[in-house]
């Protein structure tokens, strides 16, 4: 079954292709993720018809291979076929899939589409890596890899402002979290030796003090990824990337990594003191109430969507904290179909409109009758209405929360129910209702087909909901619970039914609404402070330490080396006037010399043979002379 | 009064030095020969007084006086030519232009 390795590496082998290319050769092979992805979907299906029925947690493949050797400690990486694994790697590809061929129509007037596919290919294939690995280390690494392609499809269109902050925002935030992460992996390697989940996740005694560090780092790294409060506030400002790219990465995928590793992991939070589990469950229910609350606030459609997705994934780890993964995966399974859904919608109705303000919207259901109608389910299934997946996975919550006890998160989730089909009305109803003339047209073909696709699989996936238990634990689940799933539905109508009367029919005034409570709404309005918060004192802090940084370099620094360069300057100067007065002196002197004195002896070179006849005469003379005097004298 | 072979000696002299000093001061190429010619001449003269007072049984001085006239015929014919090739070439025979060989 080696094969299994093919899903995640023909995403990767795309990316490798296409990165070399130049910009028009990457924009003609666009469609070639798309074929790796279909390729990596059979597989997928092929994986699954081998796990099938499943219910057993030992992998059905696995392989590793030794990366390294640490002081004889073998560092080894693989991967590993289980119900868990499978189940997302049929997520990520259905969804990846869908989100190509929407891409296909949605980015086909970019210039530059063939960098984005081949960076979605890259995302897909460290996403189906991710849940393929048996082990920490490559789960770890393909989890950065994830985090670069968002920061990439973030800051997609960055001749603009707004996305290039975004991107950067999105890093550094989730950057925060994966410092947790690490911090958690080096724990466990100073205990354990390994990273392999074979070893760790089943009852490797780490002891409760070393086991809370760690279960700490790895939900601090799971609260970056998955956009979980205080970690929040990158997930919105996210929305400036290409919306399909957001439909994959902040709806369905990466932000789901998040419970996928708590869920994973949740044999180290059981080890871990009660309080860390408890930690779990008041963030989640945290992260649920403020995306709901601050998704009531929004105008732009994207925005709302995003913060929707940031409180589906409070909703999971409110009931990861319950200790129950397999609840927690399968709302993960059916929120990521419909809100890839609610994404694809958005994007067609913003490329129709040329506008994300929903104020700007209205009565695009006589224009998009395709779009409303997938759009409407999706809606349906995000606000929990029966029979549509959302209703399913939300009772499965309830229910869970229920049994186990938790009755505070019960009815916080409750209410989060209710909110959330409240703000999902409000939003259909400025977009689809009212009777405003729109000239807006309905989307491609190539559009619309992954999102009828999606809103199937979101009409039927939920009836899953025994079998999927059943299948990814081996537990059986409790037949619906009648009272739960009434109670459920009924907060789910309720905020419907309120939105309808305060939207439609405007039973309230909201605008006098914001007049009555001032400070809630300029709470709301500024996302409840957190990136005030932040930009003082994290950016600020930052700014302020880095001046400070600056002067110091500055001064000291660039004094101390500014110094030194003088000194060389001033010794180099006073060789130099030595070099020029003394050798060179020397040396200039001496052809001086030797000049000098070949003009004076060039002086009895007349070039007249009388002249030299004359010296000779003289010489002659003074010969004769001499040999006179000397002859006597002899 | 007799010619003793001081005076003979005293007239070579100066007959020497005046052909001396012409030859170290002419301008004229011409004039360096003559002048040339007449301190061969002066040699001439002490060779044949000698002989005459000094050996009057021998001719050797007269005979080489004779010798050295005939070479300083050839010597001047040649001298002559070279005279004129050199004011073929340069148009004139003044020693103090000639000073190619300047340094």
């Amino acid at each position: 079954m080696a094969w299994v390795l093919l899903i995640p590496l023909l995403p990767a082998l795309t990316f490798a292709v296409m990165a070399p290319m130049s910009r028009r050769a990457r924009t003609t092979w666009r469609w070639l993720p798309l074929a790796a992805m279909s390729v990596s979907l059979v597989l997928s299906l092929l994986a699954f018809a081998r796990v099938w029925p499943g219910g057993s947690q030992t992998p059905t493949f696995h392989a590793t291979t030794v990366l390294a050797r640490l002081g004889g400690v073998p560092l080894s990486v693989g991967i590993q076929l289980d119900p868990v694994s499978v189940m997302m790697l049929l997520v990520v590809t259905i969804v990846g899939v869908c989100v190509q061929v929407y891409s296909l129509g949605y980015m086909h007037r970019d210039e530059r589409q063939g960098w984005y596919f081949a960076v979605l290919a890259l995302f897909s294939a460290a996403m189906l890596l991710l849940v393929l690995a048996d082990d920490f280390l490559l789960l770890y690494m393909s989890w950065e890899v994830m985090g670069l392609c968002s920061y990439l499809l973030i800051g997609f269109w960055h001749e603009q402002e707004a996305p290039r902050l975004a991107a950067i925002k999105a890093f550094l935030t989730t950057r925060v979290g994966d410092v947790g992460f690490a911090i958690g992996l080096a724990v466990m390697w100073a205990s354990a030796r390994t990273f392999d989940f074979s070893v760790v996740l089943h009852g490797f005694p780490f002891g409760t003090a070393i086991a809370t560090m760690i279960a700490l780092g790895l939900l601090f790294g799971a609260m970056g990824k998955s956009a979980q409060v205080p970690l929040h506030v990158w997930l919105p400002d996210a929305m400036a990337g290409p919306t399909p790219a957001s439909a994959l990465i902040h709806a369905a995928t990466m932000v789901a990594a998040g419970v996928y590793l708590v869920a994973r992991s949740l044999p180290i939070f059981e080890q871990a003191a009660p309080w860390v589990l408890e930690a779990v469950l008041v963030i989640g229910i945290l992260t649920a109430l403020t995306g709901g609350v601050l998704a009531l606030v929004q105008y732009d459609i994207k925005k709302i969507l995003a913060y929707s997705t940031i409180s589906q994934l409070g909703y999971m780890f409110i009931v990861l904290g319950a200790g129950a993964e397999g609840a927690a995966l399968f709302h993960l399974m059916t929120h990521a179909f419909f809100k890839s859904l609610l994404f694809l919608g958005a994007g067609v109705i913003i490329h129709a409109t040329h506008t994300q303000d929903i104020r700007e919207m209205g009565g695009l259901r006589r224009a998009m009758p395709w779009t409303t109608a997938t759009f409407l389910v999706g809606a349906l299934a995000l606000s929990g209405v029966y029979p549509f997946s959302g209703f399913w996975s939300k009772d499965d919550i309830l229910t869970t929360l229920w049994t186990s006890g938790h009755l505070v998160a019960f009815w916080f989730a409750l209410g989060v129910a209710a909110l959330t089909a409240f703000y999902m009305t409000r939003l259909c109803v400025r977009v689809f209702g009212d009777n405003a003339c729109s000239l807006a047209r309905e989307g491609h073909n190539e559009m619309l087909a992954p999102m009828a696709l999606l809103a199937a699989i979101t009409a039927v996936v939920g009836f899953s909901s025994q079998t999927f238990a059943h299948f990814l634990l081996g537990e059986t689940q409790a037949p619906l619970n009648l009272t739960i799933a009434l109670t459920g539905t009924a907060f789910a109508l309720g905020g419907i039914a309120l939105g309808v009367w305060v939207y439609l029919f405007h039973g309230v005034d909201t605008d006098r609404l914001k007049v009555r409570v001032p400070y809630v709404y300029a709470a709301l309005q500024h996302k409840l402070y957190f990136d005030l918060v932040y930009d003082r004192v994290f950016v600020g802090g930052f700014r302020s330490l880095s001046a400070w940084l600056a002067g110091f370099d500055r001064t000291v620094i660039d004094g101390a080396v500014n110094g030194a360069a003088q000194l060389w300057s001033a010794t180099a100067t006073t060789l130099w006037r030595g070099d020029v007065t003394l050798i060179d002196g020397a040396v200039n002197g001496v052809g001086a010399l030797v000049r000098g004195a070949g003009a004076r002896a060039r002086e009895i070179e007349t070039g007249r043979l009388q002249t030299y006849q004359r010296l000779a005469l003289a010489v002659l003379l003074l010969l004769l002379v001499l040999s006179v005097v000397l002859l006597r004298g002899a | 009064m007799t010619v003793g072979p001081v005076a003979f000696m005293v007239l070579a002299a100066v007959l020497f030095c005046i052909g001396l000093f012409g030859a170290l001061s002419k301008k004229s190429a011409v004039a360096v020969l003559m002048c040339i010619e007449l301190m061969t001449n002066a040699v001439n003269l002490n060779l044949i007084a000698v002989s005459r007072f000094v050996t009057p049984d021998s001719l050797a001085g007269q005979f080489t006086a004779a010798f050295i006239m005939v070479v300083a015929a050839a010597e001047i014919g040649l001298g002559l030519a070279l005279v004129l090739a050199l004011y073929h070439a340069r148009r004139t025979v003044e020693l103090d232009r000639l000073d190619r060989l300047k340094g």
